[in-house]
């Protein structure tokens, strides 16, 4: 039985009130932010100071007003605390503005936090639910705060230029491994409790050059070092702290092995002299087999054309990007070298890389409760490095 | 014609249902049974479907619940069993309700909004519920292909950042099982939704295989949800509080084309918000069959609820974790006495004459 009032409300109504909590779920306040109350940060720098934290925030700012009077203008702050949560405490008291790290795109991890606990620098950001856990995290050399607050040679913000090395065609040369916050977490909570990071080192540029906002004033401007950013070396975490550095070449033959590599060029040799390659086809893994012992098939086989010779050559010969035999095995040894180097390397700093641990622990409880602890000083590797001509 | 058609039932089992298990369920699952928490969450699925069988074979009786129990024990001890289920309604509503809150709160506003955000919710479903129970079945027709799209799109949208083999060993979380299944409770209640329907659905023979086959269906798409989350975060699952607003947003376009996932978000989100309203519906269904359907009976009785919702949703503000603490633990017992021993007891009712 259904009463004539109810009956006599119209259909309007229902549309109406639908409306309107369709209105208030997803309005977002339409967006807005006022830009005079909040910090929009854009990257953190976390470093150790004493027994708390240092953060540095490069915090994004209306343009016109600053540095420069285009591109992306940027304020560093520098804040202490006990814990990270502290430091973002002490920026809104003495700035006044709320701190907002929905925008927040880079985390970079001091060398001293980076060593002492990563994962207690990262607890603040992956308790807040508005940090996005997709952001990239790296490690750097020395202190976080001065290379974020670092003057970048190639653009307004430097983590705006160190966020460029994480580019997708930088990840398909090989170059550099980044990682987000979300993966680094998963690796780390994981069966192995390791991980790794792209490893940022600053380079200041040759000659001390005007800051970009100081060209404009003419005359007189502060003299700022400008730097560009290298992330080739890769850190290695191991039960959240930083225990090795791997170089350029040993990140490459990592990218190689995780099959990432496309258009990625690597040096062999002929006859002594240089040649380059560049990969066109990368099909790399890590296989664990616990048969008669612990044991593990690093694979890679790539496809290469010869991209460049050290050497002046014939025309016939730059027409051709056959790779001669020579070469092809030469690359092959320079592979299996990075390789081996790389695994040796990261078995010295305990970390497992390879995610070893993991495969053990998904394919057997029983036998990673044997082994996870001796696995890695017990494994043999076997190294499978297959390099042939695209021709 | 205030009836339920079986269409509009069979879309609410596999479509509507659900939806209501993939926001704080999930990590609450992982957080207990660690990679296994699809089973968990399995073993609830079949308990319920065998439930909701149990339920809709007394649909071709043709009476409503609340006669059933007349029918049974007489007035008085009818009118008491169907208000204490009621009661347990109006509990039950108010999980969804914290959770829906805190949801849009969190996911759709970039800080904390104000209360108002939240407050329309309230005036809707004190105006849904208004409405007879019947109702709902024009309601789930509309819903349903939205909640299709909205989980397809997520789905679609997640499972190509999943990783599978997380999912291995199984037999990891079998520490927490029990305790998983006991939390879990808190949030299978579909088959005592569907008693107060009792009276209301149009009979068709096979309605009873055929709507537990649809809810299975929908289980089945709820669990591939919870492996495909579970793929997503891993050991960080536990971490992950509104799931499906979260596996979508690793999605390769999604840097190129912006947040595209928010469609099918905000789609699911809508979905939600009537399922919230459902239990509210129910009970007030319950109680105005008992108390012989008085005109403006439904109204003041749906104001009457929405305001008590609102009043708990604003003391209870910043409290959900003690809410939740509290449902998941010292009271979840509440929920097997309304949710499995009432729907399967249901069936000992006498139901030899139709209305």
């Amino acid at each position: 039985m259904q009463s004539r009032f109810l009956k006599t409300i119209p259909m309007k109504l229902y549309v109406l009130l639908a409306a309107v909590v369709i209105f208030a779920f997803f309005s977002n306040d339409f967006g807005l932010v006022d830009i005079q109350k909040t910090a929009i940060i854009l990257a953190v720098g976390i470093d150790r100071a004493g027994d708390g934290y240092s953060l540095t925030t490069q915090i994004a700012v209306p343009k016109g007003s600053d540095r420069t009077t285009g591109g992306t203008s940027s304020v560093e702050i520098e804040t202490k605390g006990a814990t990270v949560s502290d430091c973002l405490t002490e920026l809104e008291a003495v700035t006044g503005w709320v701190p907002k790290l929905v925008f927040c795109n880079l985390v970079v991890l001091g060398e001293d936090a980076a060593k002492e606990d990563a994962f207690a620098a990262l607890n603040y950001f992956l308790r807040n639910e508005y940090m996005p856990d997709s952001c990239l995290i790296a490690a750097c050399e020395g202190k976080a705060g001065e290379l974020i607050s670092s003057q970048s040679a190639i653009d307004d913000a430097s983590s705006l230029a160190i966020t460029k090395l994480f580019s997708d065609a930088s990840v398909k040369s090989g170059a550099t491994l980044p990682n987000s916050l979300k993966d680094f977490a998963i690796d780390h909570y994981g069966a192995s409790e390791s991980g790794y990071l792209p490893y940022l080192r600053a380079i200041r540029q040759e000659g001390e050059q005007q800051a970009a906002g100081g060209s404009q004033g003419g005359g007189g401007g502060e003299q700022t070092p400008q730097n560009i950013y290298t992330a080739q070396e890769t850190a290695l975490f191991s039960k959240g702290k930083l225990v090795d550095v791997l170089p350029p070449e040993q990140t490459f033959a990592l990218s190689l092995l995780q099959g990432n590599v496309f258009s990625g060029t690597f040096s062999a040799e002929e006859k002594g002299e240089p040649v380059t390659l560049t990969v066109l086809e990368d099909d790399g893994g890590a296989s664990l087999s616990m048969d008669g012992g612990p044991s593990v098939k690093l694979s890679l086989r790539v496809k290469v054309r010869l991209c460049c010779r050290g050497l002046a050559a014939p025309i016939e010969d730059v027409a051709s990007d056959v790779v001669p035999q020579e070469v092809l095995e030469s690359a092959e040894r320079v592979l299996s070298e990075s390789v081996g180097a790389l695994f040796e390397r990261s078995r010295a700093a305990g970390c497992d890389v390879f995610f070893l641990r993991r495969s053990l622990y998904r394919s057997s409880l029983r036998r990673y409760a044997e082994w996870k602890d001796d696995l890695l000083p017990a494994i043999v590797p076997h190294i499978e490095t297959k390099v042939v001509s695209m021709h | 014609m205030n009836r339920i058609s079986p269409r509009q039932l069979f879309f609410f089992l596999a479509c509507v249902a659900p939806v209501g298990k993939i926001v704080l369920l999930p990590a609450r699952l992982a957080e207990f049974a660690k990679n296994d928490l699809i089973f968990p969450a399995a073993v609830h699925f079949l308990v319920q479907a065998l439930l909701v069988f149990c339920v809709l074979l007394l649909v071709k009786c043709g009476k409503s619940f609340y006669e059933l129990l007349e029918d049974t024990f007489g007035k008085i001890a009818a009118k008491i069993v169907i208000c204490l289920f009621a009661l347990f309604l109006l509990f039950a509503a108010l999980l969804p309700l914290l959770e829906q809150k805190l949801f849009v709160q969190s996911v759709f506003y970039d800080t904390l909004p104000s209360l108002v955000a939240f407050s329309p919710f309230f005036l809707f479903a004190a105006f849904l519920c208004a409405k007879p129970l019947a109702g709902f079945g024009r309601v789930w027709d509309v819903l349903a292909p939205i909640a299709i799209a909205g989980m397809a799109g997520v789905l679609l949208l997640s499972v190509g950042s999943a990783d599978y083999a997380a999912l291995l060993p199984v037999g990891a979380g079998k520490a927490g099982f029990f305790e998983a299944l006991r939390t879990a409770a808190s949030w299978f209640f579909d088959s005592a939704l569907l008693l107060p329907l009792l009276g209301k659905i149009d009979y068709e023979k096979g309605i009873a295989w055929k709507g537990t086959l649809c809810y299975l269906a929908g289980a089945a798409v709820a669990l591939f949800f919870l492996a495909t989350f579970y793929g997503v975060f891993a050991e960080t699952s536990v971490n992950q509080l509104f799931a499906f607003t979260k596996t979508s947003k690793y999605f390769s376009g999604i840097t190129v084309l912006g947040r595209i996932d928010y469609l099918f978000i905000f789609a699911l989100a809508l979905v939600m918000a009537f399922y919230c309203a459902m239990p509210v519906q129910a009970c007030v269904e319950c109680v105005n069959e008992a108390f012989g359907r008085r005109p403006y009976l439904p109204t003041l009785l749906s104001v009457a609820f929405a305001a008590i919702l609102f009043t708990l949703s604003v003391l209870l503000d910043y409290r959900f974790g003690e809410v939740l603490f509290a449902v998941t633990g010292a009271l979840v017992w509440v929920y097997p006495v309304f949710t499995v021993l009432v729907p399967a007891l249901s069936l000992l009712l006498r139901r030899d004459h139709a209305k």
